[in-house]
């Protein structure tokens, strides 16, 4: 799977991990109003740019995941992407109308090739799917999150028929609007909720469906109470290892969650690459010349 | 459910709450819970006092299916809490609050969906229906959406705890659902991760049976 030059997929050791770091997510400290989308340019500027780079150092791909409150905030910040950043980008937010408008506006503006819809989902109503249908965007998460029935044979089933909650599965509905390119999220919950039901979902969905997989897992992390107490070496230490964690269980693409996280999440996630590579290398999978294998060892 | 004794008396088991989550307990023979949404808990500026005095537990409310959840869970499990007060501003696209109050108005129909909720994706997979019967006989729901003002709400605290007498029933304790056990036919591979899906660890491979 190609989005914008950077490819997904593959079997586990042949591919880099693609990590997606979140800039203007609620609470963001470099938004100073998320509702028309004011922020400090040269702070946000800095952490593309510093994700950029450690993506460059390391060799695993990154994606710009943007998030926004409203349409007006999504404007500004996609003004900002196209003038700092030339790779693939996520459109996100809470607000299915803002969603539908950014597929609409990313498709005026021509980068309807650029752009990844987060998310097609069990929230996704008509209006949302038309508006999806009528863009240019061809990739998108899809969102396996099944509360009808929670666990792996549940979040399969609302994939592939749509389960009891449901009339057709989101893959086929992704299918029928012209998504060619299905990145398959289980949707992580909390500790004690399910969480780790992500991990085995994820080898499940990768060998049967045939498409890549990742998770957004540090919500696991920051949804832990327990932890929240903590020191933030001690949190960052949990995330990085949810991380790890993930890429093992034949995650292609990870959510990373903040950008500012992108200083430790790529040398966890590069490791990983590492260990996994080598864990196959004597199957015949061979990592390419930007693999984190041939690159940082 | 507990039986009748001295923690029916006292209208709640220890632990209380049975549930953890992301709120602080203040006196749980009080008989008002409060729901602060996407708004951050409001700290009394200068005091070490705990915000909203009088009230049973307090906190937010950010999702509109397991944030949900938890609030009736700990709600009624308390025979003490008659009124829950949703203040606090929405989760944007989530909408907890209009799940509340949809939940305790309509109820939930057979697929655990929250009927007449706005939210995203309100459903309900944790509590069974008795639960949430349950909530909607004990409390009253004082819908404050958009409130902030914390002198307003402990105002309202204080107002509802005057009217609060316990409920007359045993505490009701949730039962978590107990995920359905996967039977897992042995085949070739010895590690197993249910739908059909298996590793042979001889061949490091991951693989499809039947």
């Amino acid at each position: 799977m190609n989005v914008a030059g950077v490819k997904f997929g593959g079997q586990p050791g042949e591919l880099a991990t693609v990590l997606c770091g979140t800039i203007f997510y609620q609470g963001h400290r470099i938004v100073e109003n998320e509702e028309i989308g004011l922020f400090d340019h040269a702070a946000a500027e800095r952490l593309v740019a510093r994700q950029a780079e450690l993506s460059e150092d390391t060799g695993c791909p990154a994606v710009l995941h943007i998030y926004a409150r409203t349409h007006q905030a999504f404007l500004r910040y996609l003004d900002f992407a196209e003038e700092v950043w030339e790779g693939p980008f996520i459109i996100d937010s809470a607000d299915s109308d803002t969603r539908a408008r950014a597929a609409s506006t990313v498709s005026e503006l021509g980068y309807g090739d650029r752009a990844i819809y987060n998310s097609l989902s069990l929230a996704t109503d008509e209006a949302e799917a038309q508006a999806i249908s009528e863009s240019e965007i061809d990739s998108a998460i899809v969102l396996a999150y099944n509360p009808g029935e929670p666990g792996v044979e549940g979040a399969l089933r609302i994939l592939e028929t749509g389960g009891s909650v449901l009339e057709k599965g989101l893959i086929p509905l992704a299918r029928e609007l012209g998504i060619v390119n299905l990145l398959i999220d289980p949707g992580v919950v909390p500790m004690g909720s399910g969480a780790g039901a992500s991990l085995r979902f994820s080898v499940v969905a990768k060998a049967r469906l045939g498409l890549p997989v990742g998770s957004g897992i540090h919500n696991a992390v920051s949804a832990w109470p327990w932890l929240c107490k903590k020191e933030i070496g001690t949190r960052k230490c949990c995330d990085a290892a949810a991380a790890a964690m993930q890429l093992l269980a034949a995650g292609d693409y990870l959510l990373y969650g903040p950008i500012e996280n992108s200083d430790f999440i790529f040398p966890a996630a590069a490791l990983a690459d590492i260990l996994v590579a080598e864990a196959v290398r004597d199957l015949d999978i061979h990592p390419g010349e930007g693999h984190p294998l041939n690159r940082l060892v | 459910m507990t039986q009748e004794g001295s923690n029916f008396k006292r209208g709640y088991d220890d632990p209380w709450p049975p549930v953890r989550g992301d709120y602080l307990v203040g006196d749980p023979n009080a008989g008002v819970a409060v729901a602060t949404l996407a708004s951050p808990l409001f700290v009394r500026a200068g005091s070490d006092l705990p915000p909203y005095m009088g009230a049973a537990i307090y906190g937010p409310c950010k999702t509109e299916n397991l944030g949900v959840e938890k609030i009736v869970a700990n709600v009624i499990s308390n025979c003490n809490i008659r009124f829950l007060i949703i203040s606090g501003v929405e989760s944007k696209g989530h909408l907890p609050g209009n799940t509340l109050l949809a939940l305790h108005r309509n109820g939930i129909d057979e697929q655990g969906r929250i009927i007449g909720s706005k939210g995203a994706i309100p459903f309900i997979q944790n509590l069974q229906p008795e639960a949430i019967r349950r909530f909607q006989r004990q409390v009253e729901l004082i819908d404050c959406i958009g409130l902030e003002d914390m002198e307003e709400i402990e105002r309202l605290v204080s107002k509802y705890n005057l009217l609060a007498e316990p409920y007359p029933e045993e505490p009701f304790l949730v039962v978590r659902r107990k995920a359905v056990l996967q039977e897992i036919l042995m085949g070739e591979g010895d590690l197993f991760f249910g739908a059909n899906v298996f590793m042979d660890t001889r061949a490091w491979q991951i693989a499809i049976s039947g």
